[in-house]
């Protein structure tokens, strides 16, 4: 059942019994597809204020999160999950021929999931979810099938105030302010991330052995109660409908620091004083947690970062009043048509969703299959990033697929602080398990430092502020939203749309300002 | 003005060379030479105040950013009538109104709070013939001539470079009838209709590029009050 090798051996009476349990499990989880795993326990609602470790501009290089140890399979591009699927009946299609169509493929049902308009099914045996999800896909019945596909954060982490933000002027943002500061409080801007630190809390997690990805075996550290705060720079009074798709609770925390970056590109808080500014910092956020790293894994979290996760956290946000939903993550592999659905849900309920347009133009620039569909949906952007020149960020990827470019940072031309500059958790007490195991110590979540971070994830948290301060100007329809975003862009590269580019580099003055009868 | 806008100038020129030298039918009647007055050979001079609407022929465009694509308009000049039948008419009349700059999408416009003002002012030279005949007190003309439109939008929160003020050249043709009130004040009734092609720049820079609207032109509906013989 677990993904990797746990450090002590079992004895043999031990073993009977672990199997016996395990069997029963498995029997149980045949049932039942997601069944609780780790558990999280607020044992006290407060905290110490966050604590503000400064800027960090000098560290050596870190590399990024990579992965949280569950058990994937390698697909055409992309990871996925064994043992399960993602499947959207036809509607109409009885339930006892939904039954059929699964026992044909050895597959059955889970309960039904809050906001998701698909099933999770669980596959016996060994069968590969890609090979039984194209079975499937060809049933008339089935609408579509799918492999639970891994996403991640778009970003490229590096360890490393508001003069060190290059971003802003690059995109008039200071001019753009001159019309609209900062946004307003009755527009809300759904993160949906790896969490963001929103607010002060101990939380109990009981932290299981694990084996990192180079093979480095880490100890249990048993129960542990670790310290959360939220993001001084964020402010904590200004986040509403939190949920946690990962730990199927109401504390979306971040256990690593991509979401709450992310959230401070959008709404860092601006002119108080300390630290860097954000776009729309006045508006509203919803941190909603769709992507699991490392210490959710290592916690043992009940949920993962797949498709079908994604696809409720955005319906959720949809349902819960976001304005501007922010994708900072993605995937290769096969198309994602649950995720697509859920935006077009969301954009047909008036949200405005913005989706990282991927990092792989240096490894293969795989098609990025959550921005791949953002071109066909009015009211969903997909983007690209771009370095401290103005020129695309050397990871950006590229395609048909790009629409807009913005600010993502680019460490191999801007050398450290070439990158986006946001307050976040402070890595060096999140990740201790990137060194050697003499230093692997429980986490905490309540200190923070400014980091530079690049990709496309950053550039994503751009066009999202600039959609919340167009959302606050009156501008309410995901379609103007987009048409407004395109027009007012300055166009690189070659002229008019480019695959690098899209139609440009965003201009947040020149959004903000309209059109004129004649300019 | 410029040379592209050479054709419409030369037409509306053509237009009123041809009401100037070809005479309308009822000037062609045999009449008498000794009961034409000799007023007739004379040039007269009057003043002229007019008030009216327009509408414009870029509808959607002044629909999206104004609410509504037209508006009163006020103006004064001056006719040189020669003889009796051809005049001369010099004009200029002032349009504005206050809208809100938009963003559109999908022939749509969405208004963003941003106050914007657009005012047109029109320099219009046009010539015609006027049907008098003795004892007619309602004269019906017809004309044509040429047109200097300045253009001029600001906006709140523009920089000194962001704010628009052009003058396009383009013709117009117009039509009416005017009614002797007495020996020295007269009312007209006139419609004008208007063309400035190639004034709004296409492409995403403006609300008309995008609704692919190009002329600053449309009709005129005014009335003229005529102070002099």
């Amino acid at each position: 059942m677990r993904p990797f090798a746990r450090l002590s051996g079992p004895s043999a009476p031990a073993v009977l019994v672990l199997a016996a349990v395990a069997a029963w499990l498995t029997t149980t989880a045949a049932q039942q597809p997601v069944r609780t795993r780790g558990v999280k326990q607020l044992v006290s609602e407060l905290n110490a204020p966050g604590i503000d470790r400064g800027l960090r501009d000098a560290d050596s290089p870190r590399p990024a999160p990579t992965g949280s140890g569950r058990r994937w399979v390698n697909g055409r591009g992309a990871e996925y999950l064994s043992g399960s699927l993602i499947v959207r009946f036809r509607p109409g299609t009885l339930p006892v021929t939904q039954r059929a169509l699964l026992a044909q493929v050895d597959a059955t049902a889970g309960a039904a999931l809050p906001y998701a308009d698909f099933d999770i099914v669980t596959l016996a045996g060994g069968a590969d979810p890609e090979a039984v999800a194209r079975r499937l896909s060809e049933q008339p019945d089935v609408e579509y099938a799918q492999a639970r596909y891994r996403v991640r954060p778009m970003f490229v982490p590096n360890d490393t105030l508001y003069s060190r933000q290059w971003n802003f002027p690059q995109i008039d943002v200071e001019r753009a302010w001159d019309i609209n500061r900062g946004g307003s409080s009755n527009v809300v801007v759904a993160v949906v991330d790896t969490g963001v630190a929103f607010r002060s809390g101990t939380l109990r997690f009981t932290a299981m052995a694990w084996q990192r990805d180079d093979g480095v075996n880490f100890p249990a550290l048993g129960q542990v109660d670790v310290p959360f705060a939220a993001a001084p720079d964020l402010g904590a009074d200004r986040f509403v409908s939190p949920r946690d798709f990962i730990w199927d609770d109401n504390l979306p925390f971040d256990l690593a620091g991509h979401g709450t970056h992310v959230a401070g590109t959008i709404g860092q808080l601006s002119n108080n004083g300390m630290g860097v500014a954000g776009m729309a910092f006045n508006v509203r956020l919803m941190p909603v947690k769709v992507v699991d790293t490392e210490w959710d894994y290592i916690f043992d979290s009940p949920f993962i970062g797949t498709d079908d996760t994604v696809a409720r956290g955005v319906r959720y946000a949809a349902d819960n009043g976001a304005q501007v939903i922010n994708l900072s993550l993605g995937r290769e592999g096969d198309p994602a048509p649950a995720v697509r659905s859920a935006v077009e849900y969301a954009v047909s309920h008036g949200a405005f969703v913005v989706v990282a347009g991927g990092n792989d133009a240096l490894e293969g620039n795989e098609v990025e299959r959550y921005a791949e569909f953002a071109p066909q949906i009015d009211g969903m952007v997909s983007v690209a990033a771009t370095g401290p020149d103005r020129r695309r960020a050397s990871y950006s990827s590229t395609g048909s697929y790009v629409e807009l470019a913005a600010p993502g940072g680019d460490f191999s031309r801007g050398g450290a602080v070439g990158g986006i500059l946001q307050q976040t958790l402070d890595l060096d007490l999140v990740e201790t398990f990137a060194g050697p195991v003499s230093r692997y110590t429980a986490p905490r979540f309540d200190a923070f430092a400014y980091f530079y971070f690049e990709g496309s994830s950053m550039a994503t948290a751009h066009v999202s502020g600039l959609a919340a301060l167009l959302m606050s100007q009156g501008i309410t329809s995901p379609a103007a939203v987009e048409a407004i975003l395109k027009q007012s862009a300055t166009d690189l590269g070659s002229p008019g749309r480019d695959n690098e580019y899209g139609s440009g580099l965003i201009n947040a003055r020149a959004a903000l300002r309209g059109l004129g009868l004649a300019r | 003005m410029t040379a592209r806008h050479g054709r419409p100038v030369a037409l509306a020129a053509l237009v009123c060379g041809a009401l100037v030298v070809l005479p309308p039918a009822a000037g062609a009647q045999p009449r008498t030479p000794v009961t034409r007055p000799a007023a007739e050979s004379t040039v007269r001079v009057r003043g002229v105040v007019e008030a009216g609407g327009r509408t414009f022929t870029a509808s959607e465009s002044f629909d999206a950013v104004l609410g509504s694509h037209a508006g009163p308009l006020f103006g004064a000049g001056a006719d040189v009538l020669v003889g009796r039948t051809l005049f001369v008419s010099f004009g200029v009349s002032r349009f504005q109104k206050d809208g809100e700059r938009v963003v559109v999408a999908g022939g749509e416009a969405f208004p963003n709070g941003i106050a914007t003002t657009i005012s047109i002012v029109p320099i219009e030279v046009s010539a015609g013939w006027r049907f008098a005949k003795p004892g007619r007190t309602v004269i019906p003309y017809l004309g044509g001539g040429v047109g200097w439109h300045r253009y001029k939008e600001t906006s709140d929160f523009a920089a000194a470079d962001e704010d628009v003020q052009f003058t396009k050249a383009g013709f117009q043709l117009l039509g009416g009838a005017e009614w002797r009130a007495s020996r020295w004040l007269g009312v007209a009734g006139e419609a004008v209709w208007m063309s400035v092609p190639n004034a709004f720049p296409g492409g995403a820079t403006s609300a008309a590029g995008v609704l692919g609207e190009d002329d600053l032109g449309g009709a005129v509906f005014r009335v003229k009050v005529l102070i002099g013989r």
